[in-house]
């Protein structure tokens, strides 16, 4: 079986509808061998905002809650992750978690901190780098996109209610894409942007090139001290210079050939099923064509997003805010758990396609892992999220069951549990303790 | 922030190296000028280490400093007695100004006669004037210095006429260990720091050189508030609004320069202090809640009737902006300008029968048990009337201008690029002008002409680059990146080219362009102006007279205000402030707001003591001093009415003059909860008399003050005990009574009489009234001392001369960008004669200071 990125020149992918025309796709791997820990190791990262209903186990509407009954291996799923069980074997869902630090932060400010887990002190509201900033830092330019961030909304967002999950180490917010077309752009385009991208990267080089040129016929002039600092100077140039050329390596690698035509470019967060469909389908071909492989998506935002207006798309009336609002009402569990269900069917399809398409030993799943949830359980309480992660098979997890902790695990736990399955030597993330138990 | 104060008493200050006890000895004449007289004797017959000078050592000093645990962890026989080969030069001057002071050997022991003394001093200064010379010629300094962040950000300011945040993302730089910034050796470079130069210049660039056509203006001018709801309780932490005065900006470029301006008068009653009036810029809309940001504050001193207007820029990039997202404000599409009115303590101006920006509630919702819905409570005060006025601003108009444009292409462009008109129309044209442009623009970035080949390489760069830019300005851009970047701008080179053969090979004059640079960051931290320049391609910068007159054009330049600031911080060390957290168990009613006053305070000294040309005698104790309303009412004194600071003679409150009495001294060297006298003491001896103790060495054990010998005790009492220690008492008998007189400032620099005892106990402040202030003190000479008035009266009057030497010895440091070695030592003793002379004018020190060997020479 060949590996997903080891496409052969003009081989047609006919999985899930996507056209695709590789040519020497080999040449991605940047030189890699192909050894099976060379294969890739993805991680994705999905929120949705404002919380889901967590009906008690007496209630009549306890299977639209979002959690499944029982625990461990013994477990039901709700109507709400129905869509999810022909792909139990590859998911685990967590009750119980949460950041600690931000458990006493406003209920509507949590968006922010799903990947960070930071406090955003009032005042400052200075955030730390997102797990998927951590991760694609560490891959560094195995692939021409280090990481891929989108979200409903774009932008950054305000502070607080952002619409983006990435942080860079400084904890400053990365803007999301947001519109299909401009995403695929990114991916696959040779638009203006791309092109003076490269310019850009070509001038560096020589730029570089010659100031350390300008140092060494400076270096003539000067008494021994002085040399030293310009040795300095040279050194962290050429560094520079190295940085550089590696950006430019995948510049003279062509972009794959991918035939837009079956990815709905046109769909707008005003028709919410193809929307999210399509993001989803964006991430999958960008994970596909292994021109990255970390990315995150937020839906909607915690502020007043596009996406408020969802929940009408499958008939439901009111905003997604007001839903989940009322979930504790009478039919309000149904209401938002329907809707809830909906984004576990857009889910459920982007992970079959990732189950679908064979890679090494195993599927594309194997390698990836889909973390998915959101920072509230119960609208405006920052515990207990609904938490679940996919995928990873082949990378040392254990999936089916659905573990529940009490308020001593930190979230950062799980994270750290899959930092280390995509292969990074790392103990601690943030305020973790350790790694989840039960997982591996 | 339980703090032990003796541990921490302790972790200051002992000493016991050899740089130790400076100050203890009898003498209280200057080193410098006994220095010189031996230089003179030096002449006669000469001396031999063995016969000579060895056995006098082993007699007078090796009791002490013999091979046994030699005390000052000085072993005297261990130094090599040939000072130019190794590396004891330095400590062999220790030995001399110690001998010179008469502190060694100490009191007690054996002392020299006279012809012994004279022997050592000889021998000494000999060696060590052939130690600076041999130093010199195998140059071991650095002297190509990488700009600091904050000479970068003023250089590419001037450069490129266009004022970004260029050093934003650059790591703060690291501390010499002589206290300064701007040290060559220190100052280092790593590939983040490239990078963050080529983006910087980048991003510059592309604000200085425009293409296309001038941009569209938002322009929003109101002589009416707007009224719309804004977020009347704090949420997420948020901060409610409620201002006077709002102006919406509907749209606005996302990186642009913008100006706000404001007409505006007061109405001030009689016997009030000015009112100010605050700017704030962001999106305050319904359910999102960005913050605010203040652009200015201003106080409004003009009459409501004669209104001033007044002018505000910032970036709008540096404004928090929230995404392209719909904000859910149905009043406000884009950000808002507010207007709030302070007094002149910065409290709100509130009065109950004022109608705001934003409109009343109608029947608020009462939640049960919620407090009130106005969280924002109005003092009620009566309406005011021709005969009663209340404070009170009026506001004219508010306008809002982005980008601020004032020439289209601007300035900066056409600096760059010349005129739009001289826009070359053919390649060949093209070339020609473009090396032009770059031969202009490197001249000035590197500050000095540029040569051929340089320019050639750049040229070809151009050409390069332009056949794949999409327009002549974006190429022009990429090159003028490359100049950026170049080590010649990114480091103040001196090189050996041209040298003077009939100069020593490390006695070299600086050229004229050298020169240019020196001194304009020295006394601008940026790069010469054009006129500089221009005086060093005639050649005349060094002419008679010149030179004089370039340095009183450049302080009297708005320029020289980053020279008192860059100065005066790494002097006095004023960030040392915010390194100290005030206890607000402690001092509940400690405005932290005050720590940046404090610090301004320091440097308005030193500036007002620039301008007007005073005694630097005046920074040990001065009759005047610089305050603001904000900390005149700190220190209970009666002073300005404004914010800005203002020169006031000082009347009753004697303990105010001079630095000792300034809040920055007073705070940065206490814990945060009780005066620290050893802090205060280490400070004096370092800032101001240059003798600094060394660190405590390693081993030193603590108090514990809570073992039964120390508990009860005063804090006297306690630095008592600790000294009776023999570990301790060797260095701290020369630092403790330094401190001790301060002992009437407590630790936020207020005045006490009685020693409040504050103690932490589980977490909670526990203040009790204790004993009337001890600050009476023996200094090490014997000198008895009670209090700060004496102890600064001291200082003026026997520690003038070293003291003026500290000050000769931390200017030099600054305009070197260098740490002072042996081979300065003359002109720093010249200096500090030259500087003695004058009545210690910092004026005439600086300029004699440009016109001296150290600072002409490389």
């Amino acid at each position: 079986m060949k590996k997903s990125w080891q496409l052969d020149r003009r081989s047609v992918l006919k999985g899930a509808g996507v056209a695709l025309a590789l040519p020497l796709l080999e040449g991605m791997t940047c030189g890699a061998d192909s050894k099976a820990d060379d294969q890739p190791k993805r991680i994705c990262s999905v929120m949705f905002p404002y919380g889901i209903a967590v009906p008690n186990d007496d209630d009549p509407e306890r299977d639209w809650g979002w959690f499944p009954r029982g625990k461990d291996k013994d477990y039901q799923l709700t109507n709400v992750l129905k869509p999810l069980e022909p792909l139990m074997d590859h998911v685990s869902i967590f009750g119980g978690l949460s950041h600690p630090n931000c458990r006493a932060m406003n209920g509507h400010d949590t968006g922010d901190t799903f990947l960070t887990a930071n406090n955003l002190e009032a005042g400052s509201y200075r955030n730390k780098i997102s797990l998927d900033q951590f991760v694609a830092q560490r891959f560094g330019d195995a692939t021409r996109i280090r990481s891929l961030t989108l979200s409903t909304d774009g932008g950054i967002g305000p502070r607080t209610r952002s619409t983006t999950l990435s942080y860079t180490p400084k904890g400053q917010p990365i803007p999301a894409l947001s519109e299909p077309k401009l995403i695929f752009q990114r991916l696959f385009g040779q638009d203006d942007a791309s092109q003076s991208d490269r310019r850009r990267l070509q001038n560096s080089a020589s730029i570089l090139d010659l100031v350390r040129d300008q140092s060494k016929s400076l270096r003539k002039n000067l008494g021994q001290p002085d040399q030293r600092k310009l040795d300095e100077f040279e050194t962290s140039v050429r560094e520079v210079e190295e940085r550089v050329e590696r950006s430019q390596r995948w510049l003279s690698i062509p972009l794959p050939d991918v035939d837009p035509s079956s990815i709905a470019l046109d769909a707008d967060p005003d028709g919410p099923k193809d929307y999210i469909r399509a993001i989803y389908d964006l991430m999958f071909l960008a994970f596909q064509t292994d021109m990255t492989r970390v990315a995150t998506y937020q839906i909607g935002s915690y502020g007043p997003t596009i996406a408020r207006t969802f929940p009408a798309c499958i008939g439901l009336p009111g905003n997604w805010h007001g839903l989940a609002h009322g979930a504790g009402k009478k039919g309000g569990a149904e209401q938002i758990g329907k809707f809830d269900q909906f984004l576990a069917q857009n889910l459920a399809r982007f992970l079959t396609r990732l189950q679908e398409t064979p890679e090494g030993d195993g599927s594309m799943l194997d390698r990836t892992l889909v973390l998915y949830g959101s920072s509230n359980s119960r609208t405006h309480l920052n515990r207990n999220y609904p938490l679940l992660l996919a995928g990873g098979g082949q990378l040392g997890l254990k999936h089916n069951h659905y573990l529940r902790f009490d308020e001593k695990t930190p979230m950062s736990n799980l994270f750290v549990s899959m930092v280390q399955a995509v292969g990074l030597e790392v103990d601690t993330f943030a305020d973790s303790t350790g790694t989840l138990s039960g997982l591996s | 922030m339980r703090a032990s104060r003796t541990a921490l008493l302790l972790s200051v200050g002992l000493v016991a190296a050899a740089g130790g006890i400076l100050l203890s000895g009898r003498s209280a004449s200057a080193g410098d000028k006994e220095f010189t007289a031996s230089q003179a004797e030096s002449a006669e017959a000469s001396v031999t280490f063995s016969r000579d000078v060895q056995p006098l050592l082993q007699k007078l000093c090796a009791g002490c400093h013999g091979s046994k645990q030699p005390k000052g962890n000085l072993q005297i026989d261990a130094l090599r007695h040939d000072l130019a080969a190794g590396d004891d030069a330095e400590t062999w001057q220790d030995v001399l100004d110690r001998v010179n002071l008469g502190e060694m050997p100490p009191p007690k022991s054996q002392q020299p006669t006279k012809a012994e003394r004279q022997i050592l001093v000889r021998w000494l200064t000999d060696g060590l004037r052939q130690a600076a010379e041999s130093r010199k010629n195998s140059s071991g300094r650095v002297v190509m210095r990488r700009l600091t962040r904050y000479e970068y950000q003023n250089t590419m300011r001037d450069l490129l006429g266009v004022d970004l945040n260029y050093s934003a993302e650059l790591p703060p730089e690291p501390l010499s260990p002589d206290g300064f910034l701007n040290n060559g050796a220190s100052l280092e470079m790593s590939p983040s720091q490239i990078e963050v130069f080529l983006r910087a210049a980048r991003q510059g660039l592309a604000e200085a050189i425009v293409t296309g056509e001038k941009p569209k203006v938002h322009q929003f001018r109101r002589e009416v508030t707007d009224v719309g709801r804004l977020p009347n309780k704090p949420v997420a932490g948020h901060e409610p609004a409620n201002p006077e005065f709002i102006l919406g900006v509907d749209t606005f470029p996302r990186r642009e320069e913008f100006e706000v301006r404001v007409r505006a008068g007061a109405i001030i009653p009689e016997g009030r202090d000015f009112p100010r009036l605050r700017v704030s810029l962001g999106c305050l809309p319904g359910i999102i809640h960005v913050p605010r940001k203040i652009v200015g504050e201003v106080d409004v001193r003009a009459s409501s009737e004669d209104p001033e207007t007044f002018f505000f820029r910032g970036r709008i990039e540096d404004f928090p902006q929230p995404g392209d997202v719909p904000f859910g404000n149905v009043d406000f599409d884009g950000m808002i300008v507010l207007i709030d009115f302070l007094d002149a303590d910065g409290k709100e101006l509130r009065y109950s029968d004022r109608t705001y920006a934003v409109p009343p509630v109608k029947n608020p919702p009462v939640k049960k048990g919620a407090k009130s819905n106005s969280v924002i409570a109005a003092s009620p005060a009566p309406p005011p009337s021709p005969e009663n006025p209340r404070l009170d601003i009026v506001v004219q108009s508010v306008e809002f201008e982005s980008p601020v444009i004032t020439a289209w292409p601007p300035k900066s462009h056409t600096d760059i690029l010349f005129a739009e008109d001289a826009k070359p129309q053919t390649p060949d044209a093209e070339l020609l002008y473009v090396q032009d442009a770059l031969g202009r623009f490197a001249s000035r970035a590197f500050r000095r002409p540029v040569s051929e080949s340089e320019l050639a390489a750049t040229v070809e760069f151009f050409r390069t680059v332009r056949a794949t830019s999409d327009s002549f300005e974006e190429a022009m851009r990429e090159t003028l990146a490359l100049v950026l970047v170049s080590p010649h701008f990114l480091y103040i080179v001196e090189t050996r080219q041209g040298a003077d053969n009939s100069a020593p090979a490390d006695h070299q004059p600086v050229n004229d362009f050298e020169l240019a640079s020196r001194l304009s960051y020295f006394l601008w931290s940026s790069m010469p102006d054009d006129r500089l320049l221009g005086l060093t391609r005639d050649g005349a910068l060094k002419k008679q007279g010149v030179l004089d007159q370039e340095v009183r054009r450049m302080l009297a330049d708005d320029r020289s205000s980053e020279f008192i600031t860059r100065f005066a911080d790494q002097w006095f060390d004023l960030g040392a402030i915010d390194r100290v957290a005030v206890n607000p168990e402690f001092f509940p009613d400690f405005d932290n707001t005050l720590k940046p006053l404090m610090a301004e305070q320091s440097r308005a000294f030193l500036a007002e003591l620039l301008r007007s040309d005073e005694s630097c005698l005046d920074l040990l104790d001065s009759n005047w001093t610089m305050l603001n309303r904000s900390l005149a009412k700190h220190y209970g004194m009666t002073g300005p009415r404004s914010s800005e600071f203002e020169r006031v003679a000082i009347v009753e409150q004697r303990q105010r003059g001079g630095l000792l009495g300034q809040g920055a001294f007073l705070l940065s060297n206490s814990d945060g909860e009780q005066a620290h006298p050893i802090k205060r003491a280490v400070w004096i001896l370092d800032r101001l008399l240059d003798s600094p103790p060394a660190p405590p060495p390693p081993d030193v054990p603590e108090l514990d003050p809570e073992s039964p010998n120390l508990a009860g005790l005063s804090l006297k009492d306690q630095l008592a005990a600790h000294r009776e220690k023999e570990a301790c008492g060797n260095c701290h008998r020369g630092i403790d009574p330094w401190g001790i007189p301060l002992e009437n400032f407590n630790a936020i620099g207020l005045w006490q009489t009685e020693s409040t005892i504050r103690r932490a106990v589980k977490g909670k402040a526990n203040v009790t009234r204790g004993a009337p202030v001890d600050a009476s003190s023996i200094l090490p000479d014997g000198t008895e001392i009670v209090g700060l008035d004496q102890l600064k009266a001291y200082l003026r009057e026997s520690r003038r001369d070293l003291f003026a030497r500290a000050v000769v010895r931390r200017l030099s440091t600054y305009a070197l960008g260098r740490s002072l070695d042996l081979g300065d030592r003359k002109s720093i003793g010249e200096l500090t004669t030259v500087f003695i002379k004058s009545d210690f004018r910092l004026n005439q020190l600086i300029v004699a200071l440009v016109k001296s060997d150290l600072f002409l020479t490389k």
